[in-house]
């Protein structure tokens, strides 16, 4: 096992990331909705409706929202599995949890349960769920192989994991406005609107160091599943991986 | 995008219509329809159907080849053995399976004219969906097969264009 990862550009003892990621996202989680609005100009909405038009969730279904933030996706899939259906917001941390709960209250749902989890170690059994998602939280997870595998044992068979993350840039002139975008703009937006430069910065550096479609791909079926595609989303600045296990 | 709305198309009909899907339970079928280069694979599993683009040096349970005409008289509700019969079709694997997802292909409400237009171009494809909608009138009507109805109605354009009505108002 390596000793020290990647946090952001910087090189960190492996067991520090995940208190540093904390950190960031104790720093963010009262602004994560705006900031999420400001930086992708809304389009993150679009990018999550598509995931959840692909998750092949329906009545019935139960599934885990991991990294679940502020509840997006869950209110979304609240609505797709019906009363008879199971929707877990799962995150490792407390405060987005809190954030998460608040935004879900707001929007009427009281329906969804809530564990704080590590994605390395899921607290749930085999086969429990039909549907396991993650938006915009793998890139943040230290061992990824190992979150990818626990992802699998959750799932039933014939269950689909869904992994919404940021990626490479298909484009050459796209990739370079976007970067320019990404390290010049977005850390002054958080500056300005949620007072936190730093932490903005590290979104922006933490996307770099994600592995691209391929290599995601590549260790999603060595995590045991099947099948596993991925559509690009606004020219890859984001990727939708879905895989089923078969 | 395509391939997701065949694949909630289908989900949404198993869903509604509560659909048994043993015959094809566990099973890979590919689905290939020359022409138009069509080329899907559908994966049914936890009572779900997963249409995937790309199949990862996996074995097909049943593989269909077919051309656009039968294609077109398969949503129209032309049994896959009438098609074996016309000789416009090749399976390989069970017949029952694949005559399955036929059925529910054809009983779906995916859009004929957009699938195809993903293929052809939407000026084709409008052509293409025109010309599906005015034989399965036709059909309806006449109480015929969509295939007799295609194969008279491209006799007529050949031999006497005139009375087609694919060339109708054009002379």
């Amino acid at each position: 096992m390596e000793k020290t990862t990647h946090f952001g550009y910087k090189q960190v003892d492996v067991e520090k990331k995940q208190g540093l990621v904390k950190g960031v996202f104790d720093s963010v989680a009262g602004k994560y909705d705006l900031m999420n609005d400001v930086m992708s100009m809304g389009t993150h909405r679009l990018w999550k409706n598509y995931t959840i038009a692909s998750s092949n969730v329906s009545k019935g279904d139960h599934v885990l929202d991991i990294a679940g933030g502020t509840g997006d996706l869950a209110i979304k899939f609240r609505k797709k599995v019906g009363p008879t259906g199971k929707v877990i917001l799962s995150d490792i941390n407390e405060s987005m949890l809190f954030e998460g709960r608040k935004n879900l209250l707001n929007h009427g749902v009281i329906d969804v349960d809530f564990v704080q989890a590590n994605a390395e170690s899921l607290p749930f059994d085999d086969g429990t769920f039909d549907c396991v998602s993650i938006a915009f939280g793998l890139r943040n997870v230290t061992h990824k192989d190992l979150a990818l595998e626990q992802m699998f044992r959750v799932l039933k068979k014939g269950g689909t994991l869904l992994i919404l993350e940021f990626s490479k840039v298909e484009n050459q002139m796209l990739e370079k406005i976007y970067d320019l975008y990404s390290f010049n703009l977005i850390p002054k937006f958080g500056e300005f609107f949620a007072n936190d430069e730093d932490s903005y910065q590290y979104l922006a550096e933490s996307i770099r160091k994600h592995p691209d479609q391929e290599t995601l791909k590549t260790m999603v079926l060595n995590a045991g599943f099947e099948f596993c595609e991925y559509h690009n989303l606004s020219g890859g600045i984001v990727a939708l991986h879905k895989a089923i296990k078969a | 995008m395509f391939r997701l709305a065949i694949e909630k198309a289908l989900n949404h009909l198993i869903n509604v219509n509560n659909i048994d899907l043993k015959l094809i339970d566990n099973k890979i079928i590919s689905l290939r329809v020359d022409e138009i280069d069509l080329g899907l694979f559908f994966l049914c599993l936890n009572s779900r159907i997963f249409v995937i683009e790309r199949l990862q040096n996996k074995k097909t349970d049943v593989s269909i080849v077919m051309n656009k005409a039968s294609f077109l008289a398969m949503f129209e509700g032309s049994t896959l053995e009438e098609l074996l019969e016309a000789e416009d079709i090749e399976i390989n694997g069970s017949v029952n399976t694949a005559q399955q997802l036929a059925n529910l292909l054809a009983s779906s409400s995916i859009d004929i004219e957009e699938l195809i237009s993903q293929y052809t171009g939407d000026i084709v494809a409008h052509k293409i969906g025109q010309a599906f909608r005015q034989f399965k009138e036709a059909s309806i009507s006449n109480h015929g097969s969509v295939i007799s109805n295609i194969k008279d109605e491209i006799t007529t354009a050949i031999v006497a264009p005139s009375r087609s009505k694919l060339f109708k108002g054009r002379y």
